[in-house]
């Protein structure tokens, strides 16, 4: 299918100003909340330099403190360790069943496919408090392997539907000529069909982490000990431990929006491709 | 082994891992919710939720619809928050999307610049607004002031500007529907435009007789995403007005009774999740007629010509 191209040309002037006039503010609403906390944790007291404008003199304090006494670092790796965990376990038990879904022809086939994806119209809120009391009777409660539970068993349709599609497109012949090699279900998968698969993966993969990375709603349900909060929650916890130092509140902000900013600055080309199911070019 | 017998076993051990998440995280929660939500379960029976009897049934219904105070304006808030995610929200994402499809130089930044709002944590930015409307420092609170100099207080404690201050501090941020739309769009065969500009078509009416009717099932379910994300607001909430000044939503309710309540009124959370699974089942009904009916006027206008 010829993809559609619509070059500069193509449009007035007009269309192309109000383009531009678009583009701009959306440049700027995007950008406004960031630079604003930039400049603001960049003086002495904000309360006193109010507004949009370039810090008097530059203080450092508030990074220095956040870097040094807040103990970043253990947030994020609660963050990462939770995330990770839970996208390889989640992408392990979705690839394998999007494999069988995919490619495999069975009885009941259309009613787990129809339960799987229902999951993207069942609010997980709602289930609030069965989940806590699962993972309280489990003794999962304030605990890393709670929350990683959650997000293992949870949003399961947006990954299964990105990887189901993606092992749908692979040639059958392929799969029929491991077959006739003396393949059997386990080595097909394994050793044909995975690694051609991994891009698909890889997609579903990354808009997993993400969402996992930034999740709050869980996160602050679970996990009470302040040693074991993830970034979004120790976020919750800001008002409290900076109620007059605001310099140090937004340096701290800055310090946490860090690496996903530079992690989509270094893959915004994946990311683009990922979000628009592999048709926009990054 | 048997081939078939090996095929049989094959397809259960590879469904069953993804089943039993469904089953632990969904099932289970789901009828828990539902059948706990006809039973008397607080802090007087913690460990033991027990059935109502035939005549009292509805008794948890009947104290949240009836008595308890800050149901009605959850309920129409989360309803508002479902409006505005499928009206504002979905708008914007796709004049966005089809300003960007024009790959206009610049495009590029600017679509990357957009799309960071959404890769970060609903709490980071929700924590960043309630700086930007502090009342003494916040440069929204700021620009407030330039306009109005009498006003000091809190935006976030003043209705109806609260519920607006709360919508605006999410609604624009639409880069990943807005490149969802994208996808979309690059998918639209260019033979159509040709035809379009040969006919003479402007920018605006190719978009509006060839883009838009071409991505109707995306802007479906980005409305659908909009209106559920909407009606399940919770973070937002809980950053910048922990409810106050009647900015209250379902979700923040039924947090409260289940977890927040010294009363423990874990029955009653389950009927707010009732409401909650019901209602946003309703609402994809409501959304996926709308569009049907759409469809359906405009293939009966085009049979009579």
């Amino acid at each position: 299918m010829a993809v559609k191209s619509k070059k500069v040309k193509e449009h007035s002037k007009a269309a192309i100003l109000i383009a531009y006039t678009v583009m701009l503010l959306i440049c700027a609403i995007s950008l406004f909340p960031f630079v604003w906390t930039l400049l603001s944790s960049l003086k002495a007291d904000p309360t006193l330099e109010p507004g949009f404008t370039l810090p008097k003199e530059i203080c450092l304090d508030g990074y220095v403190t956040v870097l040094t006494k807040l103990g970043i670092f253990k947030y994020f790796f609660n963050s990462f360790f939770c995330a990770f965990i839970s996208v390889i376990i989640s992408m392990t038990h979705i690839s394998m069943s999007s494999y069988v879904i995919a490619r495999m022809r069975f009885p009941g086939r259309g009613v787990i496919v129809a339960l799987l994806m229902s999951t993207m119209f069942v609010p997980g809120v709602a289930l609030t408090f069965p989940v806590y009391r699962l993972i309280t009777s489990l003794g999962l409660y304030n605990s890393r392997w709670g929350l990683i539970l959650i997000y293992s068993c949870s949003s399961i349709a947006m990954s299964f539907f990105v990887i189901r599609n993606y092992f749908a497109s692979i040639p059958r012949e392929l799969e029929e000529a491991a077959r006739i090699d003396g393949c059997g279900y386990l080595q097909t998968f394994l050793r044909i069909m995975l690694p051609i698969a991994t891009p698909g993966i890889s997609i579903a993969a990354v808009l997993a982490f993400l969402g996992y990375w930034n999740e709050y709603y869980w996160a602050s349900l679970v996990i009470i000990d302040r040693k074991l909060l993830t970034v979004p929650s120790l976020l919750a916890q800001f008002e409290t431990s900076f109620t007059t130092n605001y310099n140090g509140m937004l340096s701290a902000i800055i310090v946490i929006l860090l690496p996903p900013v530079l992690l989509f600055c270094f893959c915004s080309k994946f990311f683009v491709k990922a979000m628009s199911g592999g048709a926009v070019k990054g | 082994m048997k081939s078939k017998t090996k095929r049989r076993l094959f397809i259960i051990l590879f469904l069953f891992p993804t089943l039993f998440a469904f089953a632990i995280f969904y099932l289970y929660p789901i009828i828990t919710v539902f059948v706990t939500s006809f039973c008397k379960w607080d802090y007087q029976n913690v460990t033991k939720p027990e059935l109502y009897s035939f005549s009292e049934l509805l008794s948890n219904y009947k104290y949240i619809f009836q008595t308890y105070p800050y149901f009605e304006t959850a309920l129409v808030n989360s309803l508002k928050w479902s409006a505005c995610g499928a009206l504002i929200g979905t708008s914007v994402a796709v004049l966005a999307a089809l300003i960007l499809s024009w790959n206009l130089p610049g495009t590029k930044v600017v679509r990357n610049v957009y799309i960071l709002p959404s890769i970060i944590s609903s709490a980071a930015m929700g924590l960043i607004f309630l700086q930007l409307y502090n009342p003494r420092y916040g440069m929204i609170a700021q620009m407030v002031r330039s306009i109005n100099p009498n006003f000091k207080d809190s935006i976030l404690l003043v209705q109806p500007a609260n519920f607006w201050a709360l919508t605006f501090s999410y609604i624009f941020f639409q880069g990943t529907t807005c490149i969802m739309l994208l996808g979309q769009i690059a998918s639209v065969p260019s033979e159509i435009y040709d035809a379009a500009k040969i006919d003479g078509a402007t920018s605006w009416k190719r978009e509006l007789y060839i883009t838009l009717p071409s991505i109707k099932g995306m802007i479906k379910t980005v409305v659908i995403l909009g209106a559920s994300s909407g009606f399940l607001i919770y973070n937002e909430i809980y950053f910048l007005t922990k409810g106050a000044a009647g900015t209250t939503s379902l979700t923040y309710i039924l947090r409260e009774l289940a977890i927040m309540s010294p009363r423990s009124q874990y029955a009653r959370a389950n009927v707010i999740g009732v409401i909650l699974i019901l209602g946003g089942l309703g609402i994809i009904g409501i959304i996926n007629l709308l569009f049907s009916i759409n469809f359906k006027t405009k293939r009966l206008k085009r049979e009579e010509e």
